[in-house]
């Protein structure tokens, strides 16, 4: 008890503060500018992914279209009559306006505020016209929103009406087919040469002829209405909608014929749906898990599509567009995180070394200050009153300089840095100034001077098992969790406990590696010493000396060896994911570019592919049908592959020609099946249910289904999850002609033939898709982080460098000095020093990108990169020599600079002086 | 008729400027050393022991006044004249030793006699010798670190006569070293001045390497006052 009420608190001696903060001004301030620097960094990050993270949320909705719609279905009620007949209900579009407003009111304020006004869809079966060559069909939607459906402006006829009163009418069931009137669309009323009056020959599903009158012919005011993506037939004909060289054709209902659209079709066949758009302005990244969470429960609600009755029955992919997208964006926050540890990790070894430059430069001040003495409590306080203004200030300068060019700063991430700036200085200084004025010699006991060794050795053992042991459990962890949040734990965005081991493995390996270094230098350099003394060259032998005398020393060869590893790290994720984007692009696209026709352009895709062929800069011109979602059965089981039919030996030809990868079993396709009357099919599935062997069948209206033998795998066409090719001349000869909708251009010229093709098409440029996706945010904030954390590792490890030397120069220049009252010369003296320097950065300068390497090939699959390149697989990792070698050639140049700068500045220092400072 | 002395002194002017401050170190120091005498030089800390010897070494430049060492005058050499004269005539001995920690004794000791690119057998003969004349023969292999303090400058004491100088500077050898060991490595240079024929210039504080010295110079602000040899002296206090 007596000796706390006699103990006294620190008392800093505030002038000898102000007087060493004077006389080390520049460590201090570069200190400080280290710790803004990153301070800035950290902060500025967070706070920039996750504004990438709202930009990609509102991305990915857009890109996903129709997909992302919340969709509400509902029966009508039945319209049964007293007399044996269906009722005509006049009001029926009001009681469409009022399945609206139950579903708007149904979504929950939440939903509604993320959502557009809701479009409701009501649309007839899918009809079959009965005239003409080719496979047509036909379906008439009624479309209701805030504005009574999308303007048009009818240019032959009038909108569609109703011969009937609005009282009540019956229609018997068994009478002839109730009348419906429709509006046809110019370009579809051009391609059926039907006018207003005209009757559509159209039948249902069991061959009963349906009554459906044109009532006027309409040109939609404006296509780009996004209502109308939601009928796109009704704009006009629609190819590939029902099957592969079937077009689809709509006709437009109005309030006044939507009644008898009813009666004219069976009781359960007239379908009402409405439908909600996502607003992605509206969506950010902390809305999405709870919107993903609202959708799911609204369909888990859903009343049972067995039941007859109103209720509502939800369907929508927007949980799955937003959770895919919180994935990206988790996935990206991961990614950045690892990024990050490393730099952080950097940064804390490089204010260590800082540190112990500041603490080596003032250990005769601290030793005279105990000599005078001062306690070892107040040393301490007056040092941490010291590096904690210097710390917590400069960081604060970071995260304010953060906070005005970001739109938020995130402070955890400096934490480590503020810490490490605060503690460092602290903690040598008094150890400096307790050994300083501790009367320890050297023990003249051999056995004790024994002990000391392995005391030491065994305490820097238990050190680097330590951080070995973290090291394996981060990387196993890495694997065996990933780095995505556990969804059982709940996605709050944020990265949890749970994350810290797997994200630091990359930094922990990278120190692992810098300790095996640490190991073999040492090694190495008495190697090169004993060789050096069997040599009659004295300068080998004092090089190799001082090169062994200073091999061991740990926190320089850290900061080098982590500095280099982890910014080859960062070049290597940032090529790999450059490479994949371009990969992906090229998956995209299929070629250089990519040619969609309309129905029109069609029938003259021969003479356009010919047309583009002949172009200067073409190499390779194929042309397909590709349609999408095709039907084809497997067994019993229903797929909706991507259907490719291209002439098999020129699409090989074409795929040779890019960097997509070859497909060597495209030429079985034009070979005999095993089964005769089979067509040969190559077959790519994401769950290997499309596999090699199986036999598939394609159905087609009014015909048998043809029959198709899975001979190979097929090649990945646009990065389609399941894809089937088969070749048209094969498809062809079993009744099956096909229509080439998609022309492949491969070639340097390739854009401009395609651009300037004169047809009707969506051009898909391969150039314009790679730039669309390098812009995408959270692929181009990673990209950003990547280079920029590799240029800010390199700085600090160049700043390691200059340290480590600056620490060095005093003892180094001493011992030159000594060596020089032996009779060394001046020059040959420059010499020993860059024997000394130079070694460690050399080896660096090889095993850090070694390193590096090592570290990309064990890290870049758990991190998921193919989340942001778009790719169905993770992207190859791409080594980029030049860029490593370049760290390296920077590292060797400024060492080489050390040594002659470094001898000018001692150049005015008198031998006298420097010996004189050394003892 | 005297002969010529090893070490002739003249004049010698040295100041220091620390800011607007000039320190006058050495102030007209003049004397004379025979070859193959031991000289003490003793006096308070600052009062220019070490910036004679270093002046007399080459590795500072007088303001003003000759030195002469084996007749050559020092501070007209320029930067290799005095390498070689720092690898062939002078040689030091430190108070904090200045072994190369990862060699051992014997590749220490050999250090001058590779920069003088002495063959390798002569180099290991003289080595053997040096080592056996400081005591140390059974410890040729062993680090610094593996070496007592008075070992370790045994081991510096024979590394500057590795080269057969002809003036040992030593700038308080014994300053790191108990009573005990300081006594041994005196009687040490004592030894070798009377073995090697070296002429020996030694700063020292302590009474007892006086006491074995030839002559002693005691040296105040910059002026010298010369003592006889084993006159009894009263030690300098020290602030260090």
């Amino acid at each position: 008890m007596n000796r706390w009420l006699t103990r006294r608190w620190p008392a800093p001696h505030w002038p000898s503060i102000r007087g060493r903060a004077r006389a080390d001004a520049g460590p201090l301030l570069l200190t400080a500018a280290v710790i803004a620097a990153v301070a800035l960094l950290a902060g500025a990050v967070p706070a920039l992914l996750r504004a990438a993270a709202d930009d990609a949320v509102q991305d990915a909705v857009r890109r996903a279209g129709n997909d992302a719609n919340v969709l509400v279905h509902a029966d009508w009620e039945r319209d049964d009559g007293p007399n044996g007949g269906r009722i005509r209900t006049a009001g029926l579009a009001d009681d469409v306006e009022d399945f609206r407003a139950r579903a708007t009111y149904a979504l929950g304020a939440d939903l509604d505020a993320a959502l557009l006004p809701p479009v409701a869809v009501v649309s007839g079966p899918i009809l079959s016209i009965t005239e003409g060559s080719v496979p047509r069909t036909f379906q008439f939607t009624y479309l209701a929103d805030d504005r009574d459906g999308p303007a048009v402006t009818w240019i032959a006829g009038s909108a569609p009406g109703s011969p009937f009163p609005d009282e009540p009418v019956e229609a018997p069931y068994d009478g002839p087919p109730w009348p419906v009137q429709v509006g046809l669309a110019e370009t579809a009323a051009a391609a059926l040469n039907l006018g207003p009056g005209d009757r559509l020959p159209v039948k249902d599903g069991q061959g009963r002829d349906r009554d459906v009158r044109i009532s006027g012919i309409y040109r939609p005011a404006d296509s780009t209405d996004s209502t109308w993506r939601l009928a796109p037939a009704l704009l006009g004909p629609l190819p590939g909608a029902d099957g592969v060289g079937i077009t689809r054709f709509a006709g437009l209902l109005s309030r006044e014929s939507l009644p008898d659209a009813r009666l004219a079709v069976d009781q359960d066949q007239l379908r009402r749906t409405v439908h909600f758009a996502p607003e992605p302005g509206a969506l950010t990244w902390d809305t999405t898990a709870a919107l993903a969470n609202q959708v799911v429960a609204l369909k888990a609600a859903s009343g049972s599509s067995g039941a007859r009755d109103g209720s509502l029955r939800w369907e929508s992919q927007l949980d799955t567009t937003l959770r895919d997208a919180r994935t990206r964006g988790n996935a990206a926050s991961a990614q950045a995180a690892v990024l990050l540890t490393g730099i952080l990790t950097v940064t804390v070894l490089v204010l260590l070394l800082a540190a112990a430059l500041l603490v080596h430069r003032r250990t005769p001040a601290l030793g005279a200050a105990r000599q005078r003495g001062a306690a070892l409590p107040d040393l301490a306080a007056e040092l941490t009153i010291e590096s904690t203004v210097v710390s917590v200030s400069a960081a604060a300068v970071g995260l304010a300089l953060a906070r005005a060019v970001t739109p938020g700063v995130s402070w955890t991430w400096a934490v480590p840095v503020v810490l490490a700036g605060a503690v460092a200085g602290p903690a040598f200084g008094t150890l400096a100034a307790a050994r300083a004025s501790r009367d320890r010699r050297q023990p003249a006991n051999p056995a004790a001077r024994r002990w000391i060794r392995v005391t030491a050795q065994l305490r820097r053992a238990a050190v680097e098992a330590a951080v070995l042991i973290a090291a394996v459990a981060g990387f196993v962890t890495l694997h065996q969790r990933g780095l995505l949040p556990d969804a059982a734990d709940g996605d709050t965005g944020e990265l949890t406990g749970d994350l810290v081991l797997p994200i630091s493995a990359l930094a922990l390996g990278g120190l692992v590696g810098a300790l095996v270094l640490l190991r073999l230098l040492p090694l190495g350099a008495r190697f090169a010493l004993r060789q050096a003394l069997r040599s009659r060259r004295p300068l080998a032998v004092f090089s190799a000396a001082r090169a062994a005398t200073t091999a061991g020393r740990a926190l320089p060869l850290l900061v080098l060896v982590s500095a280099t590893a982890l910014a080859s790290f960062a070049l290597i994720l940032g090529s790999t994911v450059t490479r994949g984007l371009a990969d992906g692009a090229w998956s995209t696209v299929g070629a250089d570019a990519r040619l969609d026709l309309g129905t029109d352009a069609q029938a003259a895709t021969p003479a356009l592919a010919e047309r583009v062929a002949a172009a200067p800069g073409v190499q390779q011109v194929v042309v397909a049908q590709v349609t999408e979602s095709a039907r084809v059965f497997a067994e019993s089981t229903l797929f909706t592959p991507r259907l490719v039919v291209v002439d098999a030996a020129a699409f090989q030809r074409l795929l040779a020609t890019t960097p997509l990868p070859d497909a060597p079993a495209l030429a079985r396709l034009t070979a005999p099946a095993p089964t005769p009357g089979d067509v040969p099919a190559l077959v790519l599935s994401n769950d290997s249910e499309l596999r090699t062997g199986a036999r598939l069948q394609l159905p087609r209206d009014d015909a048998p289904a043809i029959r198709l033998a899975a001979v190979g795998t097929a090649p990945a066409v646009g990065g389609a999850g399941d894809v089937v090719v088969v070749d048209a001349t094969a498809l062809a000869a079993a009744g099956l002609p096909a229509v080439a909708n998609t022309v492949w251009v491969t070639g340097p010229g390739a854009a401009r033939a395609v651009t300037n093709s004169g047809v009707a098409a969506d051009v898909v440029l391969r150039a314009d898709v790679l730039r669309a996706q390098r812009v995408a945010p959270l692929t181009a904030g990673l990209l950003r982080l990547a280079w920029t954390a590799a240029a800010v590792l390199v700085t600090l490890g160049l700043l390691g460098l200059l340290l480590a030397a600056a620490a060095g120069t005093s003892e180094r220049w001493h011992t030159l000095v000594r060596l020089r009252t032996l009779g060394l010369r001046p020059r040959d003296a420059r010499w020993v020093a860059a024997g000394e320097l130079l070694p460690p950065v050399v080896v660096t300068a090889g095993y850090g990108p070694l390193l590096g390497a090592l570290l990309a090939r064990l890290t870049l699959g758990p991190l998921d990169l193919r989340l942001l390149t778009g790719q169905p697989g993770d992207p190859a990792t791409v080594l980029p020599w030049w860029l490593l070698g370049l760290v390296g050639v920077v590292l060797l140049a400024v060492a080489a600079t050390v040594v002659p700068v470094e001898s000018a500045l001692r150049r005015r220092d008198r031998l006298s002086e420097v010996l004189r400072a050394g003892e | 008729m005297s002969a010529e002395p090893l070490l002739r002194v003249r004049d010698v002017h040295r100041s220091f400027r620390t800011g607007p401050t000039v320190v006058h170190a050495l102030r007209g120091v003049s004397f004379d050393v025979a070859a193959g005498a031991m000289v003490a030089l003793v006096g308070r800390s600052g009062s220019g022991k070490t910036t004679l010897l270093n002046v007399i070494g080459g590795l500072d430049r007088p303001d003003a006044g000759t030195v002469h060492v084996n007749g050559t005058d020092v501070a007209a050499l320029d930067e290799d004249g005095l390498s070689r004269l720092r690898r062939e005539t002078v040689s030091y001995v430190f108070q904090s030793f200045g072994l190369i920690p990862v060699l051992s004794a014997a590749e220490n000791v050999a250090a001058p006699l590779r920069l003088a690119r002495v063959a390798p057998a002569e180099r290991e003969r003289r080595v053997g010798l040096l080592l056996e004349l400081v005591g140390l023969a059974d410890h040729a292999r062993q680090r610094p670190a593996e070496l007592s303090g008075g070992q370790q400058q045994r081991v510096a004491i024979a590394r500057a006569l590795a080269a057969s100088p002809r003036l040992l500077l030593a700038d308080e050898p014994t300053g790191q070293l108990d009573a005990e060991t300081g006594l041994s490595v005196m009687a040490l240079l004592r030894g070798i001045v009377e073995s090697e024929g070296v002429t020996v210039l030694v700063s020292t504080h302590d009474a007892v390497m006086m006491a074995l010295a030839d002559r002693v110079i005691r040296i105040h602000d910059g002026h010298l006052d010369e003592q006889a040899a084993g006159q009894p002296y009263e030690p300098v206090p020290d602030a260090r």
